[in-house]
């Protein structure tokens, strides 16, 4: 094998299921020391592809054309023993949710000793102790006693490097990456990513990320493979595509992915003397646990959010954000401060004398699929909040409202005797916003509306939520870790940590010059396709 | 998952398991509805002359202790049998489940309270509770199908309450709040029709319960008096002369609970699998 030998090569491979072809004819190649990334949205096939290149097709695909080479040798015309000793000995899967992929019952160190003790032969001894050098070269800070640690022990950035080191030690020549930061912190997401890029580089590995996220392509990969529908439609080295996208379809992601330019202008002229809609004063609330520790989940948090206006609540998962929505919503009994609706305070209401309030406000949740009754219809969903509006008595008064609520989110009319497992995540998403607006509130409460959500989905909801801002004179909260969305959607901002708000101000000057540290590592860690496209 | 009742006939045709616990139902249905007229005999009616017979062009079943015609009872004996045991599962069903709802859905001292007393009835042995309380309140069939409602609605009550106690953290539950819904509303719109499954399988697996039970409870004695037809209380009185080499006086009486069991358990894993949204494709 010469250096130029490709280390992965796909040659016109094609997959099926049963009669569905989901991979047509997709033809690529890894070279060594070399980031590849994958791009496409849900149903693009990268994750079939991904496995097909391990030779693991779950659930009865089969390879219906082409052929995959690895280190230049046939994989169809390898027998099993070989095949075996090459998933995870030359090419190894990083895949999503790394606690799921470690077995529960055993410690990580042993896990990862395994896998080494798989490939070579090795004593158990020495295996665990080659498993323990390589926890510390991915960042695992006192490797011996996290070694130790049962999967449950650890939290979502550490199972992630757990399982990156086990994927490495074997010391595979290519490494596939399949989501395999999903669901993590901005400023974890980063960190393992880095970890990952420069232990391929120094080893001289190729790597494939398979990601929707074009921010993550933009820093780390040397070429990009856009998929979709099952084909390849655009190959270029990644500086060439951001600044110029070759096919449509290049381009309609990359728009996408672009923040929203400039937030609305200032719903109203600032009147000096105009009170807030909501205002948050002092706001805490604690959870015990279960050993009887007190958990300050919201720590002493003050806000304001006049007519119209959005404030973004950004922090890291922890920090206290969606308690601070889930007590507005008066979903959480607070433990101590007041909430301001039109000047009157109603975290002392009983539930009896809120229950009117819930007209005006109300609230997205983050998970779309969970949030909504899976035995309901979309009409019935969107029906249910008109209970609380007494104009909305008459069954025909309440179909032409959720008829017209479809229409404002954009919905199908025929959608509306579906149920919410027929629907699509941005759908299912909709209908969520459509309740919470069905009632024409002043205030909702916007938890991550934009999470998991393919590129193209999120920006038509960023598209619809600044509509529906400015048709409706919405005041929002607005919940997220996104950044790129905070840009396009926010008047304010407030930096969440550990239950604190560390530092609030306009959104243009935050972005510009933040002043807190955390602040500023959070916005180290986005990842703005901006940074590297021609303006 | 989000099948309706309409869709479930197609459902069992295409099963052979199913289509058999149907074919049984029917069966019974049939000597219910027609029990006069498939029977040959009274069912009540002594005759000394005619005891302890074998199978015959004349009785075609044999005839029991007292000669009553066993082919007869057997049909007669279907109404009773399952008599007892729908009311005492619909009975069991409409208590257990409501409870189940608030008692998983509000959590407190009474939610408590209500449990413990569900421990205590399931804690005894069934038979000796059954016997318990029908030597108190006297062998009426009535008091027989108490008696298994009384047993039966834990089971209902704490099936629905497990549901409940998931399902009322699910986000869904909380959107339904913030859209105004009262605790009623949560509780009946929301958590029941979510929380039933496992419930409408019960059902099946319980009418089988209430006929062995039924069955059991006369057999030891405790359960209806003779000359009612009933199932177990034929095995009872026919097992006497088991030893004698007079065997159909109870076998036959028998293989109808073995049947009947054996229908409703069909229909109830039909059920299991109909509502299990990934039933169909983990076959």
């Amino acid at each position: 094998m010469t250096a130029d030998t490709p280390l992965l090569e796909v040659e016109n491979l094609s997959v099926a299921y049963g009669d569905r072809t989901v991979l047509h004819d997709i033809t690529l190649s890894l070279r060594p020391d070399e980031v590849l990334g994958i791009v496409g949205e849900t149903g693009a096939g990268k994750s079939v592809l991904a496995r097909a290149m391990l030779d693991l097709l779950p659930g009865g695909g089969r390879v219906t054309g082409g052929r995959i080479r690895v280190g230049g040798r046939d994989l169809a015309t390898l027998p099993e023993p070989e095949r075996r000793a090459l998933r995870g000995g030359t090419v190894a899967l990083i895949g999503t949710d790394a606690k799921s992929l470690l077995d529960p019952v055993r410690t990580v160190g042993a896990q990862v000793a395994d896998v080494l003790r798989a490939h070579r032969r090795l004593g158990a001894a020495e295996a665990k102790a080659q498993a323990i050098e390589l926890f510390a070269k991915v960042g695992i800070v006192d490797p011996e006693k996290r070694a130790e640690a049962s999967p449950h022990q650890l939290s979502g950035g550490m199972a992630q490097r757990v399982v990156i080191a086990m994927a490495l030690i074997a010391e595979p020549s290519v490494i596939l990456a399949d989501d395999a930061t999903l669901g993590l912190d901005a400023t974890i997401q980063v960190q393992v990513l880095d970890l990952l890029v420069a232990r391929c580089r120094e080893l001289g590995m190729g790597a494939v990320i398979i990601t929707h996220d074009l921010g993550i392509v933009a820093r780390y990969c040397d070429r990009v493979e856009i998929m979709r529908d099952g084909r390849i439609v655009e190959e270029a080295p990644t500086a060439r595509f951001l600044s110029a996208p070759a096919t449509p379809y290049g381009a309609e992601l990359l728009g996408a992915a672009r923040a929203r330019p400039a937030p609305m202008a200032r719903a109203a002229a600032k009147g000096a003397t105009e009170r807030p809609l909501v205002e948050v004063v002092n706001l805490v609330k604690h959870f015990t646990t279960g050993s009887g520790h007190v958990v300050r989940a919201v720590d002493d948090v003050s806000f304001a959010i006049p007519a119209g206006e959005t404030l973004a609540l950004v922090g890291e998962s922890g920090s206290g954000k969606t308690t601070v929505g889930q007590c507005l919503a008066r979903l959480l009994d607070s433990d101590g401060g007041a909430v301001l609706f039109r000047d009157r305070d109603m975290l002392g209401l009983p539930e009896k004398a809120f229950r009117p309030l819930r007209r005006d406000i109300q609230m997205v949740f983050q998970e779309p699929y969970v949030a909504l009754n899976p035995r309901w219809t979309v009409e019935r969903l969107v029906g249910e909040p008109l209970g609380l509006d007494p104009e909305m008595a008459g069954a025909e008064a309440r179909r032409a409202r959720v008829r017209e609520m479809l229409e404002l989110t954009r919905l199908p009319a025929r959608l509306a005797e579906a149920y919410p497992h027929e629907l699509t995540a941005g759908e299912q998403k909709r209908v969520g916003m459509a309740r919470a607006l069905a009632t024409r509130p002043a205030f909702v409460v916007f938890d991550e509306p934009t999470t998991a959500l393919d590129i193209r989905v999120r920006a038509q909801i960023i598209d619809l939520v600044r509509e529906l801002q400015r048709e409706m004179r919405l005041s929002t909260l607005f919940i997220t870790h996104d950044l790129n969305s905070v840009r396009s959607l926010a008047h304010s901002v407030a930096v969440m940590r550990h239950g604190r708000i560390v530092e609030m101000g306009e959104t243009e000057r935050i972005f510009a010059a933040p002043s807190h540290d955390y602040t500023r590592m959070l916005l180290g860690a986005e990842l703005p396709i901006e940074r590297y496209t021609a303006a | 998952m989000m099948k309706t009742l309409a869709d479930f006939p197609a459902f069992v045709l295409r099963r052979p398991a199913a289509l058999l616990g149907l074919a049984l139902l029917l069966v019974q249905a049939a000597a219910i509805l027609f029990a006069p007229l498939l029977a040959t005999h009274s069912p009540i009616e002594a005759n000394p002359l005619a005891s302890l017979q074998p199978p015959s062009a004349e009785h075609w079943l044999g005839t029991d202790v007292s000669g009553m015609d066993i082919y007869s009872r057997i049909i007669f004996a279907t109404r009773i049998n399952l008599l007892i045991s729908v009311i005492a599962v619909a009975v069991a069903f409409v208590i257990g489940v409501p409870v189940g709802l608030v008692v998983g859905y509000r959590r407190g001292w009474a939610s408590t309270l209500v449990m413990r007393i569900f421990d205590f009835i399931q804690s005894f042995p069934v038979f000796v509770l059954g016997m318990a309380l029908v030597s108190v309140m006297g062998q009426e069939i009535w008091n027989v199908a108490i008696v298994l409602a009384i047993l039966f609605t834990p089971i209902f009550a704490r099936l629905v309450r497990a549901e409940a106690l998931s399902l009322r953290d699910r986000p869904f539950i909380a959107a339904a709040r913030c859209s105004g819904a009262t605790d009623a509303a949560i509780m009946f719109r929301h958590i029941l029709p979510n929380a039933l499954g496992s419930s409408i399988v019960q059902v099946s697996i319980s009418i089988g319960m209430a006929i062995l039970l039924t069955a059991g409870l006369s057999f030891i004695g405790a359960g209806v008096r003779m000359p009612i037809p009933e199932w177990g209380l034929m095995v009872s009185t026919g097992s006497q002369q088991m030893i004698l080499g007079i065997w159909w006086v109870a076998l036959f009486p028998g293989l109808a609970i073995v049947f009947s069991v054996l229908s409703f358990a069909l229909m109830a894993d039909a059920a299991r699998d109909y509502l299990d949204p990934r039933g169909e494709r983990s076959r």
